[in-house]
Order: structure tokens, then C-alpha cells, then sequence
């Protein structure tokens, strides 16, 4: 599309060159949740596009386009999607970062946004933010609904910690040599799935560092708007990790896609070709996994009926199809099964049930069904949002269908099969 | 006495209907029913108006008179290995004119489509006696409305054709065909819901009622080395999904796919229906002579009380035509659609001439 | 339309307020259709749910002389979903009802904002599927099928969408409400075929409600080959070749070199790299569409193909047609601007259209790249420019012209499958005589006297906002056509 964008801002390059390459064909729509789910095209990947295309040439007022603009999950899907290779997340997060400096919130929204702002990256002050949400879940009614959905998402009662040494030496022969990213909302809420992702990475002979120092990647700040605090956050890490690992590998997809976007954070910062160099060392769990290939003995002694949900942060934004069900297919007696619309996003996406209650629960309901439709006897997922979406729908039909992360669904492959052996 | 002309060139036909307040355009003849017989109506024959105008094999285009034997369209593709895929009905006397007019495809229709299917383009003289080119000549063409397609079936009441131009296919070089015998109507129904819904890619599917229950007539048209495969295969696949009586490979003749050839009666007509209306329809019309042709969705039906047939097709909501016979009104059952096509007439045909 | 404009009155009455679209960025997401060098701002857009409030719309809008345009997805090539400024548009996705499915009869009724390829979907579990796919299959809907009786690259064998509509029930422009056609395979069987005649009028006569659509049993086997050329005129030729040779392959396609450079940085279909690649697909039984495939490829080898490709399963059949279907919007990765053209010209010819394309680029130093359905002849030339450089649109729209007027001088047409729409109604006079399309026009004006049902397309110069163009006409300059 053509355009007349004037905007000064640092990213205004990158964003009209999205805008640019968009030739509004709208094969776009087909994939994207909000379409899907609303029918209209200001909540569509192109429309978004236009409007955002309006506000950069100052023929709208961002407030008239936000409500569309916010209502994205920001899923991905339409990049894959689009023909002409459109980078839509290089707008939307440039376009986010923007407004969010300029924008006006109320009152309560600001009060919710500062509570993530506050809380989300810093483990134990989310657990205790927790603790205090369930106190407030018997006022539920009410409150409004962004917190009411905020609060729904956690579990009745935070696990405990699980603490990881700094370092677990690699079993057997040692093929590798990697850093775990920690992370943030994850670790408190299942710290399990880094101590799983780590034992099942040792016990491939994999050598794992896990930094103490280390830091959220900062990618929920970025979404929300606060850019020079995600940068903070970045650069402890670039400080903590070591230098000298194969990989920096995240259990978590949004970390994953999250510091693919540090090019769009740290353009114009001195230190950009070191944040470069560090997201170009983060590997996903999976990824990294598929690559080296998984050890034997591992396996189930009856057969598993497995569905695999696609994280959009892997699937849409990392391209990471493959490698999980190429993890999966190696465990012995595990099915791997089908679903409708599996590319569709279940409703998660980093903070949007927090923002976008209602169409959360549409998409997360329907992605419910097409699951259950399958009739598995666990639901296997790389993301925590998903897990956490997946879980309280689950839960709301009275389904007790045990979701995990894939890293759990292989340390109990080892188990089971160490346990049989 | 009735004003009649043969006309050889558009110009004169113009002048015919310019000349005229009622015309009836005709080919051959060959439908009795459809020509009107009243003294003031002025009959074009164009029957004069024939021959090919341009065939290229290679652009599987076909262009003639609309005065053209069918006969002799079918002979000239059948020379490059080509044939009309609608499969004209009447293919001994029939102008392609008339059938058109008349919406008349034959029972091979059911692979690929029928006459609306392939016809690409027209040139016409109107009611006001102008005379120009509707659709196009190649195989493909969006442009404009596609008023070719409108002339088929409409009894040249909103135009005269004079020329067509047609898409037409490489014809199968072998074919064979298929009996089966099913005891009841509802298991010869089985079996071509069956097959619609099966990977068997038939030329041509025919229902007709037999002395001890129903025939279901069945051909595959194909390369000589995949037929006999082919043959079999869907033999047995009747044989285990639908239970028929005797399933025996007939001898492939162009009289066993003529659907018309054994209906002898005072009228014979053409009855538009889903397959699955045609308990209702055979409760409606016993004792007619019928065959089923295209997977049971056109009938033939061959009556000596055209009457009766009008209004079982009434009280059913069926729509026919009555195509031989001395009938009053060949449109029968349900009346045809109406509001669209008057502004189609109002525009074509301001003063009503063409009837 | 001010908002005390009785329309909008009367809309507010029939419509919930999240359905009746009034603010500007609602509005400016509805501005352009697939071709966004036309962009033009309605004065509202209503999003019906049920028929009954698409019927009362076209009547307030018949009764109160204000035009409207009827959308599903906007996927139009040539602008025919273009709004009409302080008209109104009419978005039929929420009427997205499959009604039901009867795979015995192999009937499916549907309403006009289903999606193409969702028909398949509810298909597929008889076995069955809908025929017609445009490239843009996985969004664009039934209802703007049927306005412009979209094609595909399947449409060779089994036809347009036209040729799978069995029924209809519709709103005419002045709010009469009419049936045609039967669940009958006849279709309209009895009578004029009006199915025939409302199909690809382009909006302009009315809103179909209802379809009923035939659909078909799903090859037992497809068999698709890849063939590479080191030169067009070669992979032309083999494509005379199949088509004397009597086989009937469901699909006969062609790209060149900057499509298929465009389609492969898309999608990487795994093309290979190649002046042109003709892709050939047979379909139907398998005992056939073996022995045919064996004769196919020993034909492409004689051909002078350099390499031949056959796909070896689902995957990698999927792969070749998504490169082939995304090569449009892939060439967004190209050039900032394209026009898409969508001439036919007969087969036989398409070695000497080709030429002459090439002499013509190179006339007006522009890129093209060409995609084509190579056995209807119809030919998708896609013209790049870059819209920001001051004379390129007009460069790049007498290339255009030119490409049309040689299509027509071949005895072909100027739109196989996108219509005519806002893009080519300049060009109709080059095709139609002024007496057939003063014809078209008196059959439009019998059927919509207000002509308010997609007022200024498909006839030339009419009243909805035209790309911008400064002298004469490129068909003018070429002394194909005039405005005496």
C-alpha cells in the first residue's frame, strides 16, 4: 500500500515498510483469531494495518484506532499467512511501543497496567501479588472485569518454589552445553517446568548453567509499552548469561519471540549488536532438543493419546511446527493426535485475557472443543499461557484433563520408563 | 394464413421481426409441442441458417449456425476426437438452435454438465430486431452480463439465436456400460447416492423401471488399458455395498444411452427433480412410460393425458415441458420464475413480439 | 449522507449500533478491496445478520434513491467491492450459515457470507467438495463468487462458479425478492437460466440470499507435474501439446521467472530455478490418471522441459498450489505497486501473446511477471511500479492497456475471472459494441431503474471515483477506442 508517513519515530522505517509490502489481499484474515471471531475488517491484520497506516500519516487520532489495535492478540498467525511477507509483529510492536509513551488509560486500566508492570517480571513479588489475588477472588463480582480475568487465571494456591543449583552437570557423554532463561510469570506460577526442561537436558548429556543473576527477557514490558525497562531488564541478562554456551534456551514462547524483537527494542542503543548477538543464542526448549535429538530409554508402557497445542509465539512467530512433534514422535507409545484449527490462537497471548476478557474466553472455549473433540488423555503445549487458558477451561467444563509442558511430558517419559526398566 | 420465412442472412431475419407484431423462431421441427399454431404468429424458420462457422480443435471452441443439425456438430468433432459434453438429446433431426431453446441435454451430461454448462457465447436478433453478440468466443470471459447462458431454455421468447459458440471437450475413445437390477426403487436409489458419493467418475447414470423392479444403466468412458480395472472395480463395489440383483456388463450402444427411445406416447416431457423426489413423482404419474436420466435428476416422461401429468407436476412443485405432442402449453407444473425474467423481456423484447 | 439522513434514520431502527458502522476507523478499514488503487469511504456500513435485514436494506435503500455496494471479504482484483462514497455497503460475513448438506444428492445450501473453501471443509467428511478455487479460496465468500463468477486454477475441467450453482434466492435492487433454479443437478432445467444470467452480473442486479451449490466427489487420485523450461515460448508449446493429445488435466498453469522468484521467496514451494514452469495436474480414478501420467511425462520430456517434478504426496501437492495460488501478493515482495491483469486470449495463441508481452515491457521499461491459467488462455500479467515515483501508475496503466487491447485483437476478452468491476470498465467499449452495451445497460435499468446496486461499476464512466487518470485514455492513444 501506498502511504505518506511522516512519523519522527526511531521504528518508522520498519513501520512503513510493513505497510508498504501490504497489497491488502486479505489472505491474512483467514488465520487470524479476532477475524474469526468478530467478522469485521478493523479486526483483521489489514485493517489494523490501515489504521495504524492512518495514524502514522496523522489522518486519525490513535485513540480512534486503539480499541482495534489493542483487541490483537498479537498471535502472529497472519505472518505466516501473508503472501507478500508482511512483517505485521515488526508494526504492531513498533506501533504499541509508540503509542503506549502517549497514551492516556483509565484510571483503573492504568492501576491493572501498573500492577504487570510492578509485578509480572519479578518472580516473588508475583507470588505474593498472587497470594493478595486470591484473597480479593471472594470479591470477584465486583471488580472489573480486566482484573476479574487476571485473577481467574491463577491457580488456586502458588506451587512452592523449586530452586535449580547453578549449574547440573550433563549425564553420560556430554553433547552439549547450554544456559536456561528462567523467566518470569512461568517461574512462579510452575517452576516446574524449568527443573523438568533442565533434568530432561542433562539427562541427554546436555551440560545447564542457570544463572542466579539472571533477569526477565523483559518481553511483557515491551508489550505493554515500557521500553527503557525492558531494556533494563535485557541487559542484566546479557550480563548474567554466559558467553560461552551452545544456547540460551527458554522454556517459555513468549521469551522466545519476545527477544526476537530486541533488534526493534534496542534499534539506535549503543549496545544493539550486543542484544543481536544474545537473540541470536536464545533457542526454544524444543528447538534445540529436536536438534541434538532425544536419548533412550524413554517411553510409556501404555499408549498415550496426546494433542499438542501450537503456542502462536512458536508456531506463527519462531516457525516452530516440527521440532515439538518431533520430540513427541520419539516417545515410544505416545500418539500424537489431530486437531481442527490447530494454528488458531487459544485466546492466551501474553496479556490478553487481561485486556480482552471476552474474546479470551470465545477463543479459548473454542480451541477447548476442538481438544476434547480429539478425546486425548493430555494436552502437551511449549507456553505457560497456553497451559494456564488451556487448564481453567478445562476446569470450567469439568474436564480433568491433565495439560503440560512438553518439557514434563518428557521427564515423565524418562520416569516411566527408568520406573519399568 | 401464417407469414413464414426462411430467412439465410441476420439482415433478413431482422427485417422479419422488424415486419412483424408476433414471431416464432423454429429449427426443424423436432419438438411438436413447442411451436404455436395460432394464424397471427409469423414463423422464422432458420433451418436455412446452418453449417459451422469456426472449429479449432485446439481452443476446444466450436462456433455455428443455429439452423445446424445436431448431426452434423457431432460428426465434424467426432473427426478430432471431440463431442459436445452436454450431450445433445435429440441428435437425428434437432437443430442446436432448438436445443438450446429448449435446455435438451442427453443423459451424458451427468460427467460434466449440461448445455448451460458450455455455452459460451450467442449472437442474436431481439424483439426489437436488433441483432448483436452476447458472451464471447473463448473458453473463459467475464466481461458483461452473461445473457448466453439466459438463452438456454428460454424457447427463443426473449431472443433468436443465429449463432452459437460452444466449449467442447476430448471425447473418452472407449466406453463401457453397466446393468444393474434392484428389486425396489428405494434400492436403486442406494445405490446412486452411492455412487454420487463414491471416487467413480461416470459418464452417464439412467434409472428406468424394468419388468421385475428397476435398471440402473451405468457407463465409464476411458483409455482402453484402465477401463476393464476400472469396470470391475465398481462392479464389485455395487455388488457389496447395494445388494443388486444381477449386475452385467451390456453391450455399449448409442441406442442404450438415448433416453428417449422407448417412450411412445401421445406427449413426451422433460421433468426437472432431485433424485429424492422421485418416489413422490412415480406416486404422481403411474402408468406414464418414464426413464430417469443424469443420476435420477432429469425425468423423461411419455403420457397420453398431458393434463394429468400438468398437474401431478403442479401439486408436486415439479417443473416440466412438454416436448411432443399437440399441447396447448408445453410449460407445465410449477410456473417458472417470473419477476426477473419479465425485466429480462422487458429489456430484450419491449412489445412482446417474440413468443 | 449526514446522520440526519433518513437512511441512517432508518438504519438505526433496524440495526444494533455495533453493527452499523459509522465512525471513520471503522469506515477507512472498508475503503479498498484487494485492488487499493481505488479507495473510496461509504458513508456507513450495517452488517446484517439475517436475510430479512438484507432485504429491508436494498428496500430503504431502493425507496430512498442511496447506492449500495454488497461485500463479503474484499478480495476483489478489480475493484468490484469498492464502496461507493456517501453510499452504503452491505457486509455479508456474518450471514455465514452452511444450512445444510445433502451428500446423497451432493447438494449443499449455503448463505452468501460462507466461505469458498468452508464448503469444503463440511464436505470433505462424505468424500465431497466444492469445485471453484480462486487463489483466494481460503477467505473470499460464496456471495462475491457469485458476483463475479470467480474461476480458479481448477476451472478448466469442471468450470466457474457458475457452472456449480443449482439454485438461488435473491434481492433484487429495487427489494423484490425471487427464487430460481432447483436441487436439482438441471438447476433452472425448465425456462431461462437465470442462474446463468445473475452470476458475474457483478453485483449490479442484486444480493443473492440463498445458493445452493453443487459439489463433487473428491479425486480417488491427482497426479501434478512440475515442468521447468529454459525459455516461455517452450513451456506454451507443451501446453498444445496436452491439449492434442486428448487428455483433460484438471489444471494447466505457467509462471515465469519473476513469479516464480516471487512465489518461492513466499512460500519456498520448492520450484525450480527456471525461465518458465509449466504445472500440469490430472485427477480422477487411479487406474486413468496413471496410465495418463506415464504418457504426460514422457510428453513433457519431448517438450524440451529441463527437469520434471512430480509431486510425491499431499504435502508436496499442497506446497506446488500454494506457491502457484500466493504468487499474486507474493509479488507484494517485489514492487511496492502491481496491477494485476486477467486477459484471455484463445490457447493457440498464447506463444504469440507471450512475445508480444515481452516487446511491450521492454517498450515501457517495466517489470512483468506471468502467471497464467495456460488452459483457458487466460493470462495474469502482473505489471509492478512503484506508485511514489511520479508517472509510474500512468506508465504502468498504458502497459496495461496495451496488454488488454492485445488480448482482444487475439478474439479473446478482457477479464477471464476477476470481471470487470472499477478496473476495466474504461476498456468495455474496446470488447463491446455501443449498441451491446447499451443492451447491458437497458437490461440493468429493467432490473435496478434507480441503478443504486453497485452504481459505477462494470460500465464505463460511471459515477464512483476512477483511479486517477490524466489525459487520454491508454486505449485512446492507441486509437482502439473513442469518445465521440
Amino acid at each position: 500500500m501506498r502511504h505518506s508517513i511522516t512519523s519522527d519515530d526511531i521504528r518508522a522505517p520498519e513501520m512503513a515498510k510493513a505497510i508498504e509490502s501490504c497489497v491488502h489481499c486479505g489472505f491474512c484474515l483467514a488465520a487470524c483469531p479476532t477475524y474469526a471471531s468478530l467478522g469485521e475488517e478493523m479486526n483483521s491484520p489489514r485493517g489494523r494495518i490501515v489504521l495504524m497506516k492512518n495514524v502514522l500519516e496523522a489522518r486519525l487520532p490513535a485513540a480512534e484506532a486503539q480499541e482495534y489495535i489493542d483487541r490483537c492478540l498479537g498471535c502472529m498467525a497472519c505472518v505466516p499467512a501473508c503472501p507478500s511477507g508482511v512483517a505485521y509483529g515488526d508494526l504492531l510492536v513498533s506501533y504499541r511501543a509508540m503509542q503506549e509513551k502517549q497514551r492516556q488509560r483509565p484510571p483503573l486500566d492504568a492501576i491493572a497496567r501498573r500492577l504487570i508492570r510492578e509485578t509480572l517480571p519479578y518472580p516473588r513479588r508475583f507470588r505474593l501479588a498472587a497470594r493478595a489475588g486470591k484473597l480479593g477472588a471472594a470479591l470477584g463480582a465486583a471488580l472489573p472485569a480486566p482484573f476479574a480475568a487476571m485473577l481467574n487465571l491463577l491457580p488456586g494456591s502458588l506451587p512452592p518454589a523449586m530452586p535449580l543449583p547453578p549449574l547440573l552437570p550433563a549425564q553420560g557423554e556430554k553433547r552439549g552445553k547450554v544456559a536456561i532463561l528462567l523467566g518470569c510469570v512461568q517461574q512462579a506460577l510452575a517452576p516446574n517446568i524449568n527443573y523438568a526442561a533442565a533434568q530432561v537436558l542433562a539427562a541427554n548429556g546436555i551440560e545447564v548453567h542457570i544463572p542466579p543473576r539472571q533477569s526477565c527477557c523483559g518481553s511483557i514490558l515491551l508489550h505493554v509499552g515500557a521500553e527503557a525497562d525492558a531494556r533494563e531488564l535485557a541487559r542484566r541478562n546479557f550480563q548474567a548469561m554466559p558467553a560461552d554456551v551452545d544456547a540460551i534456551i527458554t522454556t517459555a514462547a513468549g521469551c522466545g519471540s519476545g527477544i526476537d524483537d530486541y533488534a526493534l527494542l534496542f534499534k539506535g542503543q549503543p549496545d544493539s549488536a550486543e542484544a543481536a548477538d544474545f537473540s541470536q543464542k536464545v533457542l526454544d526448549f524444543s528447538a534445540y532438543l529436536a536438534a541434538v535429538g532425544l536419548r533412550a530409554p524413554l517411553g510409556f508402557s501404555q499408549e498415550r493419546r496426546v494433542v499438542y497445542q501450537d503456542a502462536c509465539h512458536l508456531l506463527h512467530a519462531q516457525g516452530l511446527q516440527r521440532e515439538p512433534r518431533t520430540l513427541l514422535r520419539q516417545i515410544p507409545n505416545l500418539r500424537l493426535l489431530p486437531i481442527a484449527d490447530a494454528g488458531m490462537c487459544c485466546g492466551s497471548a501474553g496479556t490478553y485475557n487481561i485486556d480482552q476478557p471476552a474474546i479470551a474466553a470465545e477463543l479459548g472455549g473454542r480451541k477447548a472443543e476442538s481438544i476434547l473433540a480429539a478425546a486425548p488423555d493430555a494436552v502437551v503445549s511449549g507456553n505457560i499461557g497456553c497451559i494456564t487458558q488451556l487448564r481453567q477451561q478445562f476446569t470450567s467444563r469439568g474436564e480433568a484433563l491433565p495439560v503440560l509442558h512438553i518439557a514434563e511430558l518428557l521427564q515423565q517419559a524418562y520416569s516411566h520408563s527408568a520406573a519399568s526398566s | 394464413m401464417t407469414t413464414q420465412s426462411k430467412p439465410r442472412a441476420v439482415a433478413e431475419l431482422q427485417d422479419f421481426v422488424r415486419g412483424n407484431t408476433l414471431v416464432h423462431a423454429r429449427g426443424n421441427g423436432s419438438k411438436s409441442a413447442l411451436h404455436p399454431a395460432a394464424a397471427d404468429i409469423a414463423i422464422a424458420d432458420l433451418s436455412l441458417m446452418r453449417g459451422i462457422v469456426e472449429y479449432q480443435p485446439a481452443e476446444f471452441t466450436l462456433s455455428a449456425r443455429a439452423g445446424s443439425p445436431i448431426a452434423e456438430l457431432k460428426a465434424a468433432l467426432a473427426a478430432e476426437g471431440q463431442y459436445l459434453p452436454f450431450d445433445p438429446l435429440l441428435p437425428e433431426r434437432a437443430t442446436i438452435g432448438g436445443t438450446v431453446a429448449a435446455n435438451l441435454s442427453g443423459s451424458r451430461r451427468y460427467r460434466y454438465g449440461g448445455l448451460r454448462d458450455f455455452i459460451l457465447g450467442a449472437s442474436v436478433v431481439d424483439g426489437g430486431g436488433r441483432a448483436y453478440t452476447v458472451g464471447g468466443k473463448v473458453v473463459k470471459n467475464a466481461a458483461g452480463f452473461d445473457l448466453s447462458k439466459f438463452l438456454v431454455g428460454s424457447l427463443g421468447q426473449y431472443a433468436i439465436m443465429t449463432e452459437l459458440t460452444f466449449k467442447v471437450f476430448p471425447d473418452a475413445p472407449h466406453f463401457s456400460s453397466l446393468r444393474l437390477r434392484y428389486q425396489t426403487l428405494d434400492a436403486a436409489l442406494a445405490a446412486i447416492f452411492f455412487l454420487n458419493q463414491s471416487i467413480f467418475e461416470l459418464d452417464a447414470l439412467d434409472l428406468l423401471p424394468a419388468a421385475d423392479g428397476w435398471s440402473l444403466l451405468a457407463r465409464l468412458g476411458g483409455g482402453a488399458d484402465a477401463l476393464p480395472p476400472r469396470l470391475e472395480r465398481i462392479r464389485a463395489a455395487l455388488q457389496s455395498e447395494t445388494a443388486p440383483q444381477a449386475a452385467e456388463e451390456v453391450a455399449d450402444t448409442a441406442r442404450l444411452w438415448q433416453p428417449l427411445r422407448q417412450l411412445d406416447a401421445a406427449f413426451v416431457a422433460k421433468v426437472v427433480l432431485p433424485p429424492k423426489r422421485i418416489p413422490a413423482l412415480e406416486r404422481g404419474i403411474s402408468g406414464c412410460q418414464r426413464r430417469y436420466s443424469c443420476g435420477g435428476n432429469i425425468a423423461w416422461v411419455a403420457t397420453e393425458d398431458i393434463a394429468a401429468l400438468d398437474r401431478a407436476l403442479a401439486a408436486l412443485g415439479l417443473a416440466g415441458l412438454c416436448l411432443q405432442g399437440d399441447c396447448e402449453k408445453p410449460l407445465l407444473g410449477k410456473a417458472p420464475e417470473s419477476i426477473l425474467s419479465a425485466r429480462v423481456k422487458a429489456a430484450l423484447d419491449p412489445d412482446g413480439k417474440l413468443v | 449522507m449526514k446522520n440526519a439522513h433518513p437512511l441512517l434514520q432508518a438504519l438505526e431502527a433496524l440495526y444494533p449500533p455495533e453493527r452499523l458502522l459509522t465512525r471513520d476507523a471503522q469506515l477507512l478499514t472498508y475503503e479498498s478491496d484487494a485492488l487499493t488503487a481505488f479507495h473510496s469511504k461509504p458513508a456507513a456500513a450495517v452488517i446484517p445478520i439475517s436475510e430479512a435485514e438484507v432485504i429491508e436494506t436494498v428496500r430503504l435503500c431502493h425507496q430512498l434513491a442511496v447506492p449500495f455496494v454488497a461485500r463479503g471479504s474484499g478480495t476483489s482484483l478489480s475493484g468490484g467491492s469498492l464502496p461507493i462514497a456517501d453510499g452504503l455497503l452491505v457486509a455479508l460475513n456474518r450471514l455465514n450459515r452452511i444450512k445444510s448438506i445433502d451428500p446423497e444428492q451432493r447438494i449443499a445450501v449455503v448463505e452468501p457470507g460462507v466461505v469458498n473453501l468452508h464448503i469444503t471443509h463440511a464436505a470433505a467428511p462424505y468424500g465431497l467438495y466444492y469445485a471453484p478455487d480462486p487463489s483466494s479460496q481460503s477467505i473470499c465468500t460464496i456471495g462475491g463468487n457469485i458476483a463475479f463468477n470467480s474461476g480458479g486454477a481448477h476451472c478448466l475441467k469442471y468450470g466457474m462458479t457458475s457452472n456449480h450453482v443449482l439454485g438461488m434466492k435473491v434481492v433484487l435492487a429495487d427489494g423484490a425478492v425471487t427464487e430460481f433454479g432447483s436441487d436439482s443437478l438441471d438447476g433452472c432445467g425448465v425456462g431461462p437460466d437465470l442462474i446463468g444470467l445473475f452470476v458475474g452480473s457483478e453485483g449490479l442486479f442484486g444480493i443473492a440470499l440463498e445458493i445452493t451449490v453443487r459439489l463433487l466427489p473428491q479425486p480417488e487420485r491427482y497426479r501434478t507435474l512440475l515442468a521447468a523450461y529454459d525459455d516461455l515460448g517452450k513451456a506454451g508449446d507443451a501446453v498444445s501439446r496436452v491439449v492434442a493429445s486428448g487428455m483433460l488435466p484438471g489444471a494447466i498453469e505457467i509462471m515465469d521467472r519473476l513469479a516464480i522468484q516471487a512465489a518461492e521467496a513466499a512460500v519456498q514451494a520448492g520450484y525450480p530455478d527456471a525461465e518458465a514452469l509449466l504445472i500440469v495436474e490430472l485427477e480422477g480414478e487411479a487406474p486413468q490418471v496413471e496410465a495418463e501420467f506415464a504418457q504426460l511425462q514422457a510428453m513433457m520430456r519431448a517438450s524440451g522441459a529441463f527437469e520434471l517434478r512430480s509431486a510425491r504426496d499431499e504435502a508436496e501437492r499442497a506446497r506446488i498450489w500454494k506457491g502457484r495460488k500466493g504468487a499474486f501478493s507474493a509479488v507484494g515482495r517485489l514492487s511496492p505497486d502491481y496491477i494485476v491483469q486477467d486477459g484471455v486470449v484463445p490457447r493457440s495463441r498464447l506463444g504469440e501473446a507471450l512475445t508480444r508481452i515481452k516487446a511491450l515491457k521492454t517498450k515501457h521499461q517495466l517489470e512483468v511477471a506471468n502467471v497464467f491459467h495456460a488452459g483457458d488462455g487466460n493470462l495474469h500479467p502482473l505489471i509492478l511500479y512503484d506508485g511514489r515515483q511520479p508517472g509510474a501508475l500512468e506508465k504502468a496503466e498504458a502497459l496495461a492497456g496495451e496488454i488488454l487491447a492485445l488480448c482482444i485483437k487475439l478474439g479473446g476478452s478482457i477479464t477471464g475471472e476477476h470481471g470487470v468491476g472499477m478496473e476495466k470498465r474504461d476498456y468495455m467499449p474496446a470488447m463491446f459494441s455501443e449498441q451491446e452495451l447499451d443492451i447491458m445497460q437497458a437490461l440493468r435499468r429493467a432490473i435496478d431503474p434507480k441503478e443504486i446496486a453497485n452504481r459505477g461499476k462494470m460500465f464505463p464512466s460511471g459515477e464512483a471515483p476512477a483511479l486517477q487518470q490524466r489525459g487520454m485514455h491508454p486505449l485512446e492513444r492507441q486509437g482502439v477506442i473513442s469518445r465521440e
